[in-house]
């Protein structure tokens, strides 16, 4: 389908979007990628991607409460559309079709 | 204890920078999280490191996504706003017409000034661009030190260099030798048509762009007796251009036109109506040409230019002229020749050389021209900016409902900006009518200028023009502009604005006080100038020359003339010399005493008998000349007694010495006398008397009765004797006036560009005056009625702008005289002595001036009605 073709990082921001539930903002979406995928990202860099898929509504974020560690400034948290939960999935879907179909032989093979 | 109170918050710094360059949109949401991130850092790394993530993080936020969008206030429709912006403008220029035309004629003015500067200046760097080898072409330029006495930068060579390079050069692919001296008339069909032009060699066309009418540019000079003539003469000549084949004669010879050449642009330093074939001088040779072949000495009208071939370079180049300038040296005495290389394209403007080809442009007049036309558009841009700022007020609710409505900072820059280039272009227009009335002043403005420039205007030029009306528009508008656009709207609601105004008050003190200061040195650099020039011409010289008429012998047998002359009642005395005194010529020996050592310069001049006589003279002992005595008489200065310890005037005469190779008796000594001009320094003088020399003046002094028709008797006898020769005759005073014109030529321009900066100043001053009466007009009203005098509110009005004028006086003075002194006085040995009341007394009627321009206001203020102006209240 057009439009909801998912970028391997978009992917993953969203997954641990999806992962943190209501817990997700900048600095936590960060450190999660960081522990779970052992990726350091800057934080330019999620902003860009985190841009991107709210303006392709597959996310979608709302202001949260400040505090001072924070300097004063609120949060901004981030939730995962329908839209983003079937793009994920058709991604999903796409990538378990194609497992299926490599052979077992090979599989064993190269990657057993 | 939480983390925000144990570690030190982030980089102040680059906090800021990030705020600076991110969309506002995003700042907080990012800005928090960075900052989170941060203060957990510094739990687990410490504060450095954090502080260094920090940083990296801030770095790697330069992306797209976050930058601040800087297109999106212009994706609106614009040309609405453009148009409001364009009607405000000519709203508030018709609303204050006063100030308005005041910006708009004093901008003008001075834009003309400008424009003249940019025509100018951009003709002079168009000279030789039209060549197409002008990269490669190069002119052999001499210096020639005459061994203990002189040296000098001649724009000449030998043609000797040019034919050796000719022959061996390795470096240059081509050379052409050119001889200027095919100057004088052509003659055909018995009608004489006066020419300039030069011979040159047979690769003149190959190497230089003239293109050729008809003819064939390849065998164009490669005969003797053959010329080329420019379409221009050869219409005058034959009317019409078709005429190769035809033969002119010339001093008895006859050349044979090979060519008509389309007319050389106007821009081109080597000038001519004809170019006759160098090969000339071979056919036909003379002594004359002969020398002017083949001595390495004789450089004194030939040019030699060659084109460096592609595989040398300027260093090779140059060790080649060395080695044969080294084995032409050695062949002779008195003199070495050192050639240079100069590139086409360096020699016009050039930078002083001696005998160029046709008159050069000093590189030094045309930086005078550009840094006066400068400051004169300085100065209106400074009435521009000032009263733009005293007028901001009343448009700072403008400005204040403009930002209510969403204006940000930058479009009411652009605004304001916009406004000016608005008055800017406004004054162009009028500038430019301005500047034809001006420009044929200019260009006869002195010799260098009447014969280099004629400041036509092309396309290129009009680009230049609204380009810089649009950078005089930006330069005077930048100042109002940030100033208007950085007015707080909530100052402005809340009527508060009178606070921003002190500072800006300031600010315009200081810009008057600049402006002041420029007028002040301006007005007293003239003075000065003119002062100087004054004082050159009524120099007492040490003789005199009230009503001496010079007449122009050019070597005739002056008997004649002087028979025919004493008949007439008007005329007293006359006497005969080589050249004149007093008027630039100078000429120089070697004297020494008998024994021939104590060698000193000398300067002298052959006279007749009656010359010390006629030209008052003072003779302290010995006697004049006289025909019955010795041929190797010689009257000599005070000066040089001293030089030579020939011991005091007295004993002195009777005394022989040494001059050049012969040997001189002292018959008389006259007093030190100023026999150059105030350039030089007074050295040894000596008169010798040569019975034999031609006499080039005639030095008539009339009686001062019917002056005028003195002198047309005059004129008639020598017509009798003379019919066909022109008569040249110019009274003393006026040779020595002709001699001073570079003074008097930038006592001309400086003295315009004055008054220019003055009336500039003068306009702006008044703009200023009007603007603070009108703004103060309740007080002064008030005061007026608690019984204030008339005197005490005029004091009132004017003390500010009094301390101004005193401080940029103060200011100007100094700084004029040190620059007459390093412009002015640095080659000249008599000097006027500058006292205080020089200096002061010019600068104090300028502020007379000023004071009267202000009073005109302060007064009409003072005096008005009170019930007028309180009424509306």
């Amino acid at each position: 389908m057009k439009g909801t073709h998912l970028g391997e990082f978009q992917e993953i921001v969203l997954l641990t979007i999806m992962v943190l539930d209501d817990n997700a903002y900048g600095v936590s979406i960060k450190r999660e990628i960081k522990t779970r995928a052992d990726r350091n990202i800057s934080r330019g860099a999620l902003h860009t991607a985190l841009s991107r898929m709210e303006e392709k509504g597959l996310i979608k974020s709302w202001q949260g409460e400040a505090n001072k560690l924070r300097g004063g400034m609120p949060k901004r948290y981030y939730e995962v559309t329908n839209k983003g939960v079937n793009a994920l999935k058709e991604a999903k879907d796409v990538r378990d079709q194609l497992w299926n179909e490599v052979p077992r032989l090979r599989l064993q093979h190269n990657y057993g | 204890m939480s983390k925000v109170e144990l570690f030190p918050a982030p980089p102040k710094r680059w906090t800021r920078f990030f705020e600076w360059f991110c969309n506002e949109v995003y700042f907080e949401e990012l800005q928090g999280d960075l900052e989170e991130r941060y203060f957990r850092n510094c739990g687990r790394f410490g504060v450095r490191k954090s502080k260094a993530i920090y940083r990296k993080e801030i770095l790697r936020m330069f992306r797209p996504s976050v930058i601040k969008k800087i297109k999106t206030q212009y994706q609106l429709n614009n040309s609405a706003m453009y148009k409001n912006y364009l009607m405000v403008a000519f709203r508030n220029l018709s609303r204050n017409k006063l100030f308005s035309s005041i910006n708009i004629v004093g901008l003008a003015v001075s834009m003309a000034v400008g424009l003249l500067a940019i025509t100018f200046v951009s003709e002079i760097h168009s000279y030789d661009q039209f060549h197409d080898f002008k990269s490669d072409i190069y002119r052999i330029n001499n210096l020639r030190i005459n061994i203990g006495r002189s040296t000098t930068d001649y724009a000449t060579t030998s043609l000797l260099m040019g034919r050796r390079l000719q022959e061996e050069s390795t470096n240059f692919d081509m050379i052409v030798p050119i001889f200027n001296g095919f100057n004088g008339d052509l003659i055909h069909d018995e009608k004489h048509f006066q020419i300039k032009g030069q011979y040159a060699g047979e690769d003149f066309l190959n190497l230089f762009t003239f293109p050729l009418l008809s003819g064939n540019p390849e065998l164009a000079l490669s005969e003797p007796f053959t010329v080329l003539i420019t379409e221009e003469l050869a219409i005058k000549i034959f009317n019409a251009t078709d005429v190769v084949g035809e033969v002119l004669e010339k001093n008895e010879e006859l050349y044979t036109i090979t060519g008509v050449l389309k007319n050389p642009p106007l821009t081109s330093h080597i000038k001519f109506d004809a170019i006759a074939s160098l090969k000339t001088f071979e056919a036909k040779p003379s002594p004359r040409r002969t020398r002017i072949l083949n001595d390495w000495g004789t450089m004194w009208s030939s040019y030699v230019y060659g084109r460096l071939s592609k595989n040398s370079n300027l260093q090779r180049a140059q060790e080649e002229l060395d080695r044969i300038a080294q084995e032409e040296n050695a062949k002779v005495e008195h003199f070495r020749i050192e050639p240079h290389m100069e590139s086409l394209t360096d020699i016009f403007p050039g930078d002083g050389k001696n005998n160029q080809m046709s008159i050069v442009m000093p590189k030094r007049s045309i930086n005078q021209v550009v840094i006066l036309a400068l400051i004169v558009l300085f100065s209106a841009c400074f009435n521009y900016t000032n009263l733009s700022i005293a007028r901001s007020l009343r448009r700072a609710k403008e400005v204040g409902v403009r930002k209510v409505v969403g204006a940000k900072k930058a479009q009411l820059y652009f605004q304001f900006i916009l406004e000016a280039i608005l008055v800017s272009v406004l004054a162009l227009v009028i500038a430019f009518f301005l500047f034809k009335l001006i420009r044929p002043g200019f260009i006869e403005l002195n010799s260098y200028t009447l014969s280099t420039t004629t400041l036509e205007l092309t396309p290129k030029i009009y680009l230049y023009f609204s380009i810089f009306a649009l950078l005089i528009g930006f330069l005077a508008g930048t100042l109002p502009a940030l100033l208007m656009s950085k007015i707080k709207t909530i100052h402005v609601l809340k009527g508060i604005s009178g606070r921003s105004s002190s500072k800006g008050f300031n600010l315009r003190r200081v810009i008057v006080g600049l402006q002041f200061t420029l007028s002040v040195g301006f007005v007293i650099l003239v003075g000065l100038a003119q002062k100087q020039y004054k004082y050159a011409l009524n120099f007492d010289l040490g003789y005199t020359t009230d009503n001496i008429v010079n007449i122009y012998l050019d070597g005739r047998d002056p008997s004649l003339l002087s028979t025919e002359l004493k008949k007439i009642p008007g005329v007293e005395s006359l006497s005969t010399i080589y050249f004149l005194h007093s008027t630039g010529t100078l000429n120089s020996d070697y004297v020494s005493n008998i024994q021939g050592t104590d060698s000193v310069i000398t300067y002298n001049n052959y006279i007749d008998y009656d010359y010390l006589d006629n030209m008052n003279h003072k003779i302290i002992a010995g006697q004049n000349f006289t025909a019955d005595g010795p041929a190797n008489q010689a009257i000599v200065t005070e000066s040089l007694l001293q030089k030579l310890s020939l011991g005091n005037p007295a004993e002195a005469i009777g005394k022989e010495f040494k001059f050049y190779n012969q040997n001189r008796l002292i018959v008389g000594v006259v007093e030190n006398f100023h026999y150059g001009t105030i350039f030089n320094t007074l050295q040894p003088y000596a008169f010798i008397l040569d019975r034999d020399r031609e006499m080039y003046y005639m030095n008539v002094k009339l009686n001062g009765n019917d002056i005028l028709g003195t002198m047309d008797k005059i004129e008639k006898a020598w017509t009798q004797l003379y019919p066909e020769e022109e008569f040249y005759a110019t009274f003393y005073s006026d040779a020595i006036e002709r001699t001073y014109s570079g003074i008097s030529s930038s006592i001309k321009t400086f003295g315009l560009l004055a008054f220019v900066a003055i009336s500039i100043s003068l306009l702006g001053l008044l703009g200023i005056a009007v603007y603070t009466t009108q703004s103060r007009i309740k007080e002064i009203t008030i005061r007026k009625v608690l019984g204030a005098s008339l005197n005490n509110l005029v004091l009132l009005l004017s003390k500010n702008f009094l301390i101004i004028f005193l401080i940029s006086s103060v200011v100007a003075i100094p700084l004029a005289y040190s620059l007459f002194k390093s412009l002015v006085l640095r080659n000249i040995e008599y000097r006027i002595s500058v006292g205080f009341w020089e200096l002061a007394g010019e600068a104090l009627i300028i502020i007379i001036i000023a004071l009267l321009t202000i009073g005109s206001q302060t007064f009409r203020a003072a005096k008005s009605s009170p019930a007028v102006n309180l009424r509306d209240e």
